[in-house]
């Protein structure tokens, strides 16, 4: 091109940090002297042309020809404003153009230059190489700036020059000068389409990275901001209101509460130490709930807040009375241990345990004992756990830390005397999470617990002015040294005249008024009462019977809500309309029982029971079954039986005396044990052997030995209370049981026969009458009973 | 990067949008055509441009007109204040519905307004 190698001589604008690209409009402005002269220069010609160069070091205030790059473009001034010292000037490039000599460089820089006219080229590789950079300029913008998103696509299909579409890409990332420079000098489309593309790939990397690494930044720091900016907007509002903030305000009610508590020196300091780390805590940070709500246990801890002891015995006495029916020897332990308190108030309170079957009241013996004693009364069910730190509680370390329930109740009782209720202690569970059991061993062990300490607490804490009262309906599964630090007080099943008088007490009141029955409305004869709990209940307790009572006094109740006026008496004769059909017969035991069947007595944890022993003669010789669920200690004593009556075979003159023999235990679903069956295996047999029938209102308890001894037994007076309610009236004891016989209630021991025996001859006497001819007794043996 | 060396271009692209940035390198007067009786009238507004500097090509149904605005030589002591014209090359095509060959172009330069008549009678 001849006319554009031709020279020129223009005025130079030296450009700081950026480079002008040629068909490009971009706006300047010019505040240094030189700059704004070579623009007034080039205001002043016909053409409004100028040079724009970039300067290499863009802190020159005023560059020389070497510190130019020797590369810029020749532009027109298209639009032109002052203002004070400045020139704004819009230039548009026109082409590019190569500095040939500096002619002049005061008052402003003017050289001479020539066209550089960019080589093009044409073929495929341009054209994909302009496609990719306009598909990664289009990705760069719609990261960078997503909201003004323009249709580059648009913009480019104007283009006229070859050129214009990299210089105007050019423009889309943020380039530094040398790369700009760079571009601007590249000889060929080609180079310069390369070299835009290294440098699109570049930024867009880049770009990308930032963009990944703003919004992993950004989602943590909005929820952050957001709630920083609600606090103290919060805040403000605080203290225009005169209010404090709510931190600032609950540590100082902290302190207040602290300085006016009563704390051991040890706590106090403790507390101290807790609530200065309060007060440093933010109050966003999860510690700080942790220390306040270790700081208000600490506080409400009953520290040393104690209820006084009400030691007056006569009114102890009549609490205890108005509360419950009979149980004589607990009221007694419980006023014994009234008068100690009395004697001694430093006196260690026992640790008692209620051992009886369900229903009898040994919760509300608890409640009653606390009533009498003036103390706060508190109960946690031990039932089920299993979890050591349930009662001990956590280590605050651990995440939603709780105190164990020991120190839960005191809290709750705010006072550090009250009678606590440890219920089903029986029932206490254990696995890999560690041994309840073993933890109230601590507990309950008064020289250990005056300084129990609880994981959460981590302070010592005094239980030893605590009345702990046990409930259990078993002591089988408590452990031994648990139950060695206890002292067990059995309440045993109530005798049913025992329970008509609870009815009459507490029962029917108590159901009267929760159906809004008054006194003369419902009237219940002692003998209606009796018929329930005879016919309709077969318990040890009065659970059940409160229940049936209940019921009788919402029919009545209907009654009335219908509209009736006149008083209800129930009679006997009404129950099976208002109650149902009976349940259970008096006369429940076997009307006449074959050979080989005899009736025993069983204690069970819900009182006793009834059972029959049967035996069958077998056609084979010697052997022995024995089925029924029976357990091992059951087994021997059938063995020893077996044992005693073969020995015995001709004596008792048996048929076939060694003949096999099965014995079966109903009902067979039921796990038995125990060795207190043993008279009665023993007369099942004989009476299989010999085919003579048990009489049967008869029933029988007691171990028996090889040689014929009958020892002592437990449960009495619930066996003996259950053969009362199965219509049995001879009962055969071991005579070591006598003493026994004075936990029956008097009108029971008028009603019952009860045979006292030593020797197992004796029982067959008693049992089987058709053996009296037959049984030839040794005389000296026969003078002994 | 320091952040002024990232404002600096950013600055420079807010203040053109990637369309302004990107115009074409020659301004485009503005054109009216009219229908006459004896054909087309075209009416382009390019004031302050010499007579000498427009340049009229005819190609099958376009008609080119281009040339360069100059502006005035300054007096001494003369400095622009404020500019707001372009004094450039200038280039506007104009599509009519026939070919332009067979007619005959006259122009004239009235008020700042060229004219270009092409008018059939009379042909070439």
């Amino acid at each position: 091109m001849d006319e554009s190698s031709a020279l020129e001589t223009l005025p130079v604008f030296p450009l700081r940090n950026t480079v002008l690209y040629p068909y490009l409009m971009s706006p300047f402005s010019a505040g240094r002297p030189a700059s704004v002269a070579a623009l007034e220069s080039a205001l002043a010609r016909e053409d409004k042309l100028v040079v724009l160069i970039a300067q290499r070091d863009p802190r020159l205030e005023q560059p020389g020809k070497d510190e130019l790059y020797t590369v810029g473009t020749k532009a027109v001034i298209k639009r032109m404003a002052r203002s004070e010292e400045t020139i704004e000037v819009i230039v548009q490039g026109v082409e590019r153009i190569r500095l040939v000599e500096m002619e002049q460089s005061t008052p402003y820089l003017r050289a001479r230059v020539e066209a550089l006219p960019v080589r093009l080229e044409e073929g495929a590789e341009i054209e994909a190489l302009q496609r990719e950079l306009l598909s990664m300029a289009s990705e760069y913008l719609s990261l960078a700036q997503p909201v003004q998103a323009i249709d580059l696509r648009q913009v480019v299909a104007q283009f006229e020059e070859p050129m214009q579409l990299v210089y105007f890409l050019a423009t889309i990332p943020q380039l530094d000068v040398e790369r700009a420079q760079a571009l601007l000098e590249a000889p060929t489309q080609m180079e310069a389409l390369t070299l835009l593309h290294q440098y699109l790939a570049h930024e867009l990397q880049v770009l990308k990275l930032r963009k990944e690494m703003a919004g992993k930044v950004q989602s943590g720091m909005d929820r952050q901001q957001r709630e920083h900016l609600l606090r103290q907007q919060l805040r403000a509002i605080q203290e225009e209101l005169g209010e404090k903030n709510p931190e600032e305000a609950e540590v100082e009610m902290l302190r207040q509460r602290l300085d006016e508590a009563k704390l051991p020196d040890a706590v106090r300091q403790e507390a101290e130490r807790e609530l200065s780390r309060l007060e440093r805590l933010p109050a966003a940070s999860p510690d700080h709930q942790v220390t306040r709500t270790y700081l208000e246990l600490v506080l409400e801890l009953p520290w040393q807040a104690e209820t006084e002891d009400q030691l007056d015995l006569t009114r102890a006495r009549q609490i205890l009375d108005a509360d419950h029916y009979g149980l004589k020897e607990i009221k007694e332990r419980i006023l014994e241990q009234l008068a100690v308190l009395k004697l001694n108030p430093q006196a260690k309170a026992p640790i008692l345990c209620f051992v009886g079957p369900p229903g009898v009241g040994k919760t509300s013996l608890g409640q009653s004992i606390a009533r009498a004693l003036g103390r706060k009364f508190e109960r946690l069910s031990l039932g089920g756990m299993h979890d050591e730190s349930e009662l001990r509680g956590h280590r605050r370390t651990y995440v939603g830390a709780m105190p164990g329930r020991i120190i839960q109740a005191i809290r709750r009782a705010g006072v550090k005397n009250p009678l606590l209720m440890l219920d089903e202690v029986d029932k206490l569970g254990r696995d890999f999470r560690g041994d309840p059991a073993s933890a109230l061993l601590e507990i309950l062990d008064p020289a250990q617990n005056h300084e129990f300490r609880d994981n959460y607490l981590d302070l010592p804490f005094d239980l030893s002015k605590v009345l702990f009262i046990t409930t259990a309906n078993t002591l089988d599964t408590i452990p031994r040294p648990l139950l060695d630090r206890m002292e067990t007080i059995r309440l045993s099943g109530y005798s049913d005249e025992e329970k008509r008088e609870i009815a009459r007490r507490y029962l029917l009141p108590r159901q009267r008024e929760q159906a809004g029955l008054s006194e003369q409305q419902l009237i219940v004869p002692n003998e209606t009462l009796m018929t329930v709990i005879r016919r309709y209940t077969r318990e040890a307790g009065v659970r059940e019977l409160e229940r049936l009572l209940g019921r009788l006094a919402r029919k009545v109740a209907l009654q009335f809500a219908e509209g009736k006026t006149e008083p209800v008496t129930v009679y006997p004769a009404m129950l099976p309309e208002m109650l149902g059909t009976e349940r259970f017969f008096l006369e429940q035991a076997r009307k006449e029982l074959p050979p080989g069947v005899a009736t025993g007595l069983a204690w069970t944890e819900s009182g006793g029971d009834v059972l029959f022993v049967e035996a069958i003669l077998l056609p084979d010789e010697g052997s022995l079954t024995l089925t029924g669920q029976l357990g091992e200690v059951m087994q021997e004593s059938a063995k020893a039986a077996r044992s005693y009556v073969l020995s015995h075979s001709d004596r008792l003159g048996a048929e076939r005396p060694r003949a096999g023999i099965h014995i079966h235990v109903p009902a067979g679903a039921i796990p038995k044990d125990g060795p207190s069956a043993g008279v009665t295996i023993a007369v099942a047999m004989v009476s299989a052997y010999t085919g003579e029938p048990v009489r049967s209102d008869t029933a029988m308890t007691g171990e028996i030995t090889l040689t014929g001894l009958v020892l002592p037994v437990g449960g009495i007076k619930e066996k003996v209370l259950a053969a009362r309610r199965a219509g049995i009236r001879r009962v055969i004891l071991p005579a070591p049981n006598q003493k026994d016989l004075r936990d029956l209630p008097e009108d029971v021991r008028q009603e019952m026969e009860l045979i006292l025996v030593e020797h197992v001859e004796e029982v067959l006497d008693a049992a089987l009458p058709g053996l009296a001819g037959r049984l030839r007794f040794e005389a000296g043996r026969s003078a002994a009973g | 990067m320091s952040i002024l060396d990232d404002l600096i271009p950013l600055t420079r692209q807010l203040h053109l949008t990637a369309q302004e940035r990107s115009r074409p390198l020659c301004w485009q007067p503005a054109t009216d055509i009219y229908r006459t009786p004896e054909g087309w009238l075209i009416k382009m507004e390019l004031a302050g441009v010499r007579q000498g500097d427009i340049e009229v090509h005819t190609c099958g149904r376009f008609l080119m007109v281009r040339g360069k605005r100059s502006d005035t030589p300054l007096r001494k002591g003369c400095s622009l204040h404020s500019l707001e014209i372009s004094y450039s090359a200038f280039e506007r095509q104009v599509e009519l519905p026939v070919l332009l060959e067979p007619l005959r172009i006259s122009s004239e330069y009235r008020d700042g307004m060229l004219w270009v008549r092409l008018s059939t009678r009379g042909e070439r």
